[in-house]
C-alpha cells in the first residue's frame, strides 16, 4: 500500500467513524460504561460469596437509627463535640504553662545573657529577643493543644462517627451551597486553620472543596480563642458586677464564634453563588461501617502528620516575622522607631475602624500566628506609651499573669469598650495566618483563589469594624 | 454627632456601590458584557445561525421572521442583511433568504463553537442546565474555532450536545434532520427523544421539569384535539400540542413499547428495596461518574435505609456499603420494582 492511499484509507475510516457516531445516538459511551458495570456486577453476584458480617452490621444500624434520629442525632453530636473542645481547652492548659516558662520564663533570660557575652547588642536581640521568642512562643502555645485535639478528633473519624456528623448537617450545609463534610473541616478550624484547609481533602467535588478551604478562617482557631477570652474578659465581663462577668465575657466569646459559623454559611452561600459557581461539583459521602479505632496508630498519624507538621510550618513563618518584630521597634528614624511612625501614621485611619494604629501594625508583623497578636500589642502598647517598669524592652514581647495588669497596659494606650469589641470582631474576620496562607496555596495550586481567601475575610473585617465603630461613634 | 452620619452614609454608599457593580447578572460588569454583546458582528452571527437553523429544518425564512427572532426591529434587519449580502454569505429569493456556502460554512463554525460550549458546561461544570444555552450563546461570539477544537478533542470529539443536537464536525459536516415533533406522532407509534428545544426559556424548563430529555423512549398513547398523551419510559405523561413541540423524536419503527414504568430513587423509603433503571441525562459530567463509581447502574439492587436528623440525605445500601444521596441526585436516579425489605430475624 502506498502512502498516499494510506492516508486516504484513513480519513475514510475517521469520516465513516463521524457518520456512525451520530447513528448511533448520544447515549452510546453511557451504554457501554453501564453495560461493563452490569457485566461485572453480574459476575461478581454469582462468584462471590458473603458470609458472616451480618451481626456486625445489624449492630451498626441500631447505632445509626440513634446518631442520625430527628430526636437524638444533633444532641449527641453537640456533646460530643463540646467534650473535644474542654478536653482540648482545660488539657492544654497545664502543659502550656510548663512549656512557657520553660522556653520563655527560663531559657530565654539565659540564652540572652549567654548571647551577650560574645555578640553585639543588636545581633543577639534580633536571634533572641527576636526570632527565639517568636518561635518559643509559638510552640507553647501551639503545640499542647493541637496534640490533643488532633488525635482526638482522628480518633473520633476513624470510630467512623464523623461521617454520621456529615450526614446529619448536610442539610444546612447544602443550602449554602456546601458539602456536608464542611461541618467537620470546620471543627477541625476550631482546633487550627492550617489543619481545616488540609482536611478539606476529605471533599472531593471541586467547588465545595474551595468553598470549605476559603471559608475554614471563620472558625476561630485555637490561636484566637486566648485572645478572645482576655478581652472579653477585660471589656466585656468588666461592664457588669463581678457575679455575672463570668457567665457575660463567656457568652460574648461563644456569641463571636457563633457569628464565626454565620459567617461562613453566608460565604459560603455567596461564593457558591458567584464565583465559583462555574466549578464542577457534586456529592458524594459514604457512611463506613463502625469499627474500633486503632489507638496507636491514630495517635502516630495525627502527631506526625497534623500537630508537627502545622508546628513546623509555623515556626518556620514565626522566626522570620520574630526578626521583623524585633527590628521595627529597634531601627530608629529621627529618633522614633519605625514602630512608633507606622502607628501615628495609621492611627487616623484605625480610629474609622474603631481600632488604633497598635492594633493594625500587631496584625502585619504577627501574621504567622495569632497566638504572638497579643504579646506583640502588649510590647507595642509599651513602646508607644512609654511606660516604665513593664515589658522586657523593645521589641521583646511579653504577657502578664495578671489580668488586671494586662488591663492597665490597654487602658494606658487609650482602649476603650469599643476597641475591646472591634479587636474580638477583628480577631474573628481578617487574614488567615501566613500558615494557612502557605497551605491554602499548596492545597489549591492556585495564586487566585488564595488571594480571595486572605482579602476576603479582612475586608469583610474592616466593613464590619467600620459600621459597629461609626454606630458606636453615633450612639454613645 | 454630625461626623459618624456623614461616615455611615459614605460607607453605606462604598458598600452599596461595590454591591451594585458585581452583582451577578444586574450588575455593572454583568450588563458592561451585555453591552459588548450587542456589537454588530454579534448580530450578524446571530442572524446567520437563524438562517441556517431555518435551513436545516427546512422551514422558509424571511426578514420579519429573522428580525423577531433576534429580537430586533424589522428596519435594522433590513440593514443587516443587505450587509450580509454585501459580504457574499445570503442570497435573497423573491421574499425567501438563503445562505450561500460560504454563509453556510461560517454558520457551521458558530454551531459547533456553540454546542461544543454547551457539552464542555454539562460534562465538565457545575453550570446549571438552564443557564448552559445561555452562557452558549455567549462563547460562541468569544471562542476561537481552534480553542474549542481543542476543548472538544480534550472531551473525545464528542458528535451531540447535552440537548440532542448533533455537533458539526470540524469539516463542516452534519447529518440531516431527520427528526418530527412529538406532536406528530400517531397513536402506537414508538420513538426516541433526540432533542428538546432549548427556547422559549420557560417551555424548556417545564418540560426539564417533567423528567424528559434526549434519549428517553416515547410511546404514543392518544392525539386529541389540544391534548396529547404519551409515555416516557414507560411513565404517562400529558401535553399540550406546543409543549409536544418542542419535542423532536425520531421514530423507532421496530422497538417494543417499554411497558413498565419507574420511580425516582427518592421516592424509596426506609426498609425497601429496588432495582436501578438508570440515571437520568441530566446527571451529567463528574456527579454521574461518581454515581457509577458507587455502583449505581442498570440492574443493581439498592436499599434506602437511614434517613439523616434533617431528612435529607438518605443513606442508601448498595454493593455492600451505605453511602448517602442528596434529594436532588436522587430525583434523578430511577428505578423499579420496589419492594419492602424482609428482615432476617437472628434466631
Amino acid at each position: 500500500m502506498t502512502e498516499q492511499n494510506k492516508s486516504k484509507n484513513t480519513e475514510e475510516i475517521l469520516g465513516i467513524a463521524n457518520n456512525l457516531k451520530w447513528e448511533l445516538g448520544m447515549g452510546i459511551h453511557d451504554k457501554i460504561v453501564s453495560s461493563l458495570y452490569a457485566d461485572a456486577a453480574q459476575i461478581a453476584r454469582k462468584t462471590v460469596s458473603i458470609e458472616g458480617d451480618k451481626p456486625a452490621f445489624s449492630l451498626d444500624r441500631k447505632i445509626d437509627k440513634i446518631v442520625t434520629s430527628r430526636w437524638s442525632g444533633f444532641p449527641i453530636m453537640f456533646v460530643l463535640l463540646a467534650v473535644v473542645f474542654w478536653v482540648t481547652i482545660s488539657g492544654a492548659n497545664y502543659p502550656s504553662g510548663l512549656l512557657a516558662s520553660l522556653l520563655v520564663d527560663t531559657l530565654h533570660p539565659i540564652l540572652k545573657s549567654g548571647a551577650d557575652s560574645f555578640m553585639p547588642w543588636w545581633l543577639s536581640g534580633l536571634l533572641i529577643d527576636g526570632a527565639y521568642l517568636a518561635m518559643a512562643w509559638v510552640i507553647s502555645v501551639m503545640l499542647p493543644p493541637m496534640a490533643i485535639f488532633f488525635p482526638l478528633f482522628t480518633l473520633l473519624e476513624d470510630l467512623g462517627y464523623l461521617p454520621r456528623v456529615a450526614f446529619n448537617m448536610d442539610s444546612l450545609f447544602r443550602k449554602a451551597g456546601a458539602h456536608g463534610k464542611q461541618a467537620l473541616t470546620m471543627s477541625m478550624g476550631f482546633g487550627c486553620n492550617a489543619a481545616g484547609v488540609i482536611a478539606a481533602r476529605v471533599i472531593d467535588s471541586p467547588r465545595e472543596r474551595l468553598i470549605a478551604i476559603i471559608t475554614n478562617n471563620f472558625s476561630l482557631c485555637n490561636g484566637r480563642w486566648p485572645t478572645q477570652i482576655l478581652i472579653a474578659t477585660i471589656f466585656i465581663g468588666g461592664m457588669v458586677s463581678p457575679f455575672w462577668a463570668g457567665l457575660v465575657s463567656t457568652g460574648a466569646v461563644v456569641g463571636v464564634a457563633v457569628l464565626g459559623i454565620a459567617f461562613s454559611l453566608i460565604v459560603s452561600w455567596v461564593l457558591s453563588r458567584s464565583v465559583l459557581k462555574g466549578e464542577a461539583s457534586t456529592f458524594s459521602l459514604e457512611l463506613p461501617p463502625y469499627r474500633p479505632p486503632r489507638v496507636l496508630q491514630t495517635l502516630y498519624t495525627s502527631l506526625i502528620d497534623r500537630t508537627l507538621f502545622v508546628l513546623w510550618r509555623a515556626v518556620v513563618f514565626a522566626v522570620p516575622a520574630g526578626m521583623v518584630i524585633w527590628l521595627v521597634s529597634n531601627i530608629h528614624i529621627g529618633g522614633v522607631s519605625l514602630a512608633e511612625h507606622f502607628i501615628d501614621w495609621s492611627n487616623p485611619f484605625a480610629v474609622v475602624f474603631g481600632l488604633n494604629g497598635v492594633i493594625l501594625l500587631a496584625y502585619i508583623i504577627a501574621i504567622p500566628a495569632n497566638e504572638i497578636v497579643i504579646p506583640t500589642i502588649l510590647m507595642l502598647t509599651v513602646l508607644v506609651t512609654g511606660m516604665s517598669g513593664v515589658g522586657e524592652g523593645s521589641g521583646v514581647m511579653f504577657e502578664l499573669d495578671s489580668i488586671t495588669s494586662t488591663e492597665n497596659i490597654l487602658r494606658a494606650g487609650g482602649w476603650t469598650l469599643l476597641t475591646g469589641i472591634n479587636l474580638m470582631l477583628f480577631s474573628l474576620l481578617h487574614n488567615p495566618c501566613s500558615t494557612t496562607i502557605y497551605t491554602i496555596y499548596k492545597e489549591t495550586k492556585s495564586a487566585k483563589w488564595t488571594l480571595i481567601a486572605t482579602l476576603l475575610p479582612i475586608v469583610l473585617g474592616f466593613v464590619v469594624c467600620f459600621f459597629t465603630a461609626q454606630l458606636w461613634y453615633l450612639f454613645a | 454627632m454630625e461626623q459618624p452620619v456623614m461616615a455611615l452614609v459614605l460607607g453605606l454608599v462604598a458598600v452599596g456601590t461595590l454591591i451594585w457593580v458585581f452583582w451577578p447578572k444586574k450588575g455593572l460588569l454583568a450588563r458592561l458584557g451585555k453591552v459588548r454583546m450587542s456589537s454588530q458582528r454579534v448580530l450578524l452571527e446571530d442572524t446567520l445561525k437563524y438562517l441556517f437553523d431555518c435551513e436545516y429544518k427546512g422551514i422558509a425564512c424571511n426578514l420579519n421572521s429573522a428580525a423577531g427572532n433576534l429580537n430586533i426591529s424589522a428596519d435594522q434587519m433590513a440593514k443587516l442583511m443587505a450587509h450580509l449580502k454585501d459580504m457574499g454569505l445570503v442570497v435573497f429569493e423573491g421574499h425567501n433568504i438563503h445562505l450561500t456556502d460560504t454563509g453556510k460554512s461560517y454558520a457551521l463554525r458558530i454551531v459547533r463553537v456553540h454546542r461544543i460550549w454547551e457539552r464542555f458546561l454539562a460534562d465538565e461544570t457545575g453550570v446549571q442546565h438552564m443557564d448552559w444555552h445561555g452562557e452558549a450563546d455567549i462563547q460562541e461570539h468569544q471562542l476561537s474555532l481552534e480553542e474549542a477544537n481543542r476543548i472538544a478533542a480534550r472531551m473525545g470529539n464528542p458528535a451531540f450536545d447535552p440537548h440532542g443536537d448533533p455537533i458539526p464536525s470540524t469539516e463542516g459536516e452534519i447529518p440531516p434532520f431527520s427528526g418530527r415533533p412529538l406532536s406528530s406522532l400517531k397513536e402506537g407509534e414508538v420513538a426516541q427523544i433526540v432533542h428538546i428545544e432549548d427556547e422559549p426559556h420557560y417551555i424548556f424548563e417545564q418540560l426539564s421539569a417533567l423528567g424528559l430529555y434526549p434519549g428517553m423512549q416515547v410511546y404514543q398513547l392518544d392525539v386529541q384535539q389540544g391534548k396529547i398523551t404519551f409515555a416516557a419510559d414507560g411513565n404517562e405523561c400529558v401535553l399540550t400540542p406546543l409543549f409536544a413541540s418542542a419535542i423532536t423524536v425520531q421514530p423507532l419503527p421496530k422497538a417494543e413499547p417499554i411497558q413498565e414504568g419507574y420511580q425516582r430513587l427518592s421516592e424509596l423509603q426506609p426498609d425497601e428495596t429496588a432495582n436501578i433503571v438508570g440515571i437520568s441525562s441530566y446527571c451529567r459530567g463528574l456527579q454521574r461518574r461518581r454515581l457509577m463509581d458507587f455502583g449505581i447502574v442498570p440492574g443493581n439492587s439498592i436499599t434506602a435505609e437511614l434517613r439523616s436528623a434533617s431528612g435529607d440525605p438518605v443513606g442508601y445500601r448498595i454493593l455492600g456499603t451505605t453511602i448517602a444521596i442528596r434529594k436532588d441526585q436522587a430525583n434523578l436516579i430511577f428505578i423499579n420494582n420496589i419492594k419492602k425489605e424482609q428482615h432476617e430475624q437472628s434466631a
